[in-house]
Order: C-alpha cells, then sequence, then structure tokens
C-alpha cells in the first residue's frame, strides 16, 4: 500500500460552502478512482509566498490518501489541474501511513493567527474583489503604523502644554 | 582568541531529526536568507546528507507557495 499527501490551494475567494463543495467534488472523485481518503481537512486561509493568478491569499486543503494501483494517478492529478477553483495542487509519496487527524490541523501558531485573520477579513467584506481587499488591508495596515506615533505624540505634548500652563499660573501667582 | 571560531553542527543531527517536513515553514526558514536563498552548507554546518533532504523540502514548500521562491521588498 501506497500512501500520498496532496496539498491543494482552492480559490481564497470561496466561502465555506463552497470550499466544502469543492472538497467533496474531490472527495467523490477520488473514491471513484480506488483511492482511499486517510485525512481531508482544510487549513483555512493562509497568505501566500507569492501571488498565484493574481491572487495573495488561498486557501489551503490537506488530503492524505492511500492507493495499491498507480493507474489513476496521473488521472488524479490531471483533474486537479483542471479544477478551476483550485490554483495549485502537489501530491507527495509518503514513507509511512499518516496519522488520522481532528479537524483542525495541529500547525503553528503563527499560522492559525494568520487564518483567523483572514477569517474575518472575508466576513467582513464578502462582496469585495481580493485585489481590492488586499490594498485596503496594506492601507489600513499603514494607518494604524502612523496613528500609533501620532497618539504618542500627543501624550508627550499634553503633558507639556499642561506644564507650561502651570507655569503661567505660577508666574501669575507670583 | 581573535580567530577562534564557533564549531558548527547540523541542527538536524543535535535534535535527532530524521525527516524534513516541507509543511514546517518554522523550521526550514531556518536555513533560507531574507531574499529566500537556501544558504550554503558551508554556513549552516548542515550534513549532506540532511541538505539534500532539507533542499528537496524547501523546494516544495516553494512550489506549494509556503515559502517564496524570491523575497522582493513587498514582503515585510
Amino acid at each position: 500500500m501506497r500512501y500520498y499527501e496532496s496539498l491543494y490551494i482552492v480559490n481564497p475567494n470561496y466561502e465555506q460552502g463552497k470550499l466544502d463543495e469543492v472538497m467533496k467534488t474531490v472527495s467523490e472523485t477520488i473514491s471513484d478512482y480506488g483511492f482511499k481518503i486517510i485525512n481531508h481537512l482544510a487549513w483555512g486561509k493562509k497568505r501566500l509566498a507569492y501571488n498565484i493568478q493574481e491572487h495573495k491569499y488561498g486557501s489551503y486543503v490537506l488530503l492524505h490518501f492511500e492507493t495499491e494501483s498507480l493507474e489513476n494517478l496521473d488521472s488524479f492529478e490531471r483533474f486537479m489541474v483542471l479544477q478551476k477553483p483550485i490554483l495549485r495542487n502537489q501530491t507527495v509519496l509518503l514513507d509511512d501511513k499518516p496519522d488520522k487527524q481532528s479537524e483542525k490541523a495541529p500547525s503553528r501558531e503563527e499560522d492559525k493567527k494568520d487564518l483567523t485573520k483572514g477569517n474575518t477579513e472575508e466576513i467582513a467584506k464578502p462582496s469585495d474583489k481580493d485585489q481590492s481587499k488586499d490594498n485596503k488591508d496594506d492601507l489600513k495596515v499603514v494607518g494604524e503604523e502612523v496613528s500609533e506615533p501620532e497618539e504618542t505624540d500627543k501624550e508627550e505634548t499634553e503633558p507639556e502644554e499642561d506644564q507650561s500652563d502651570k507655569v503661567e499660573e505660577n508666574e501669575e501667582d507670583e | 582568541m581573535a580567530f577562534q571560531s564557533k564549531r558548527k553542527y547540523c541542527y538536524f543531527k543535535e535534535n535527532s531529526i530524521t525527516d524534513i517536513d516541507y509543511k514546517d515553514v518554522k523550521l526550514l526558514r531556518r536555513f533560507v536568507t531574507d531574499q529566500g536563498k537556501i544558504m550554503p552548507r558551508r554556513v549552516t554546518g548542515t550534513s549532506a546528507k540532511m541538505h539534500r533532504k532539507l533542499v528537496r523540502a524547501i523546494k516544495k514548500a516553494r512550489n506549494i507557495a509556503l515559502m517564496p521562491y524570491t523575497n522582493t521588498s513587498t514582503e515585510s
């Protein structure tokens, strides 16, 4: 028995329901090819290291499956490439049988933070296109960076003014 | 002494890691420059065997966009 791991990226604009549909079609075709699914879990939305088809983010899905024959492996690869919602796919042969994992992948904490960020953004602006969203996010980040120093400046300046007022008051008293 | 350099050890041998997972980006990032280039063995001190595995893992991670091929100024 051979064990394979396939990691594929789904279009980030797809909502949870649509994503489930894509995963379902993948599961069905895999069963049709005679492969047995071990794991099929969504990692969630992550920032891509580089743009793929002008997408900055992508929904990662991890799939573990086992098979004895190599016949349909090529056709599976072909199927994944032809799927429009799937931006990229990579299938790797595993040495050992993968452990059955629970719904949430035990990924790094940093990644989880990214995922939560991405999800909230999508909920906030579902109608926006990907690029515009990304640009807005950049702007937001810039704005935050700018606003923070301003606040500190204000805090610094206000006490100074207070002090000057006090000095003036003192002078008046004298 | 002025020219006494610190001895380099293979990170994977120290931590007794035999297989490198391409999904473990946090680990792979140690062996990549800020630009995204794979660091040479003479710099990292990785053993030849593990370096070959490491290179394969990094290239897989690059293919699936977990790691950059090149890192331009756009990314922080």
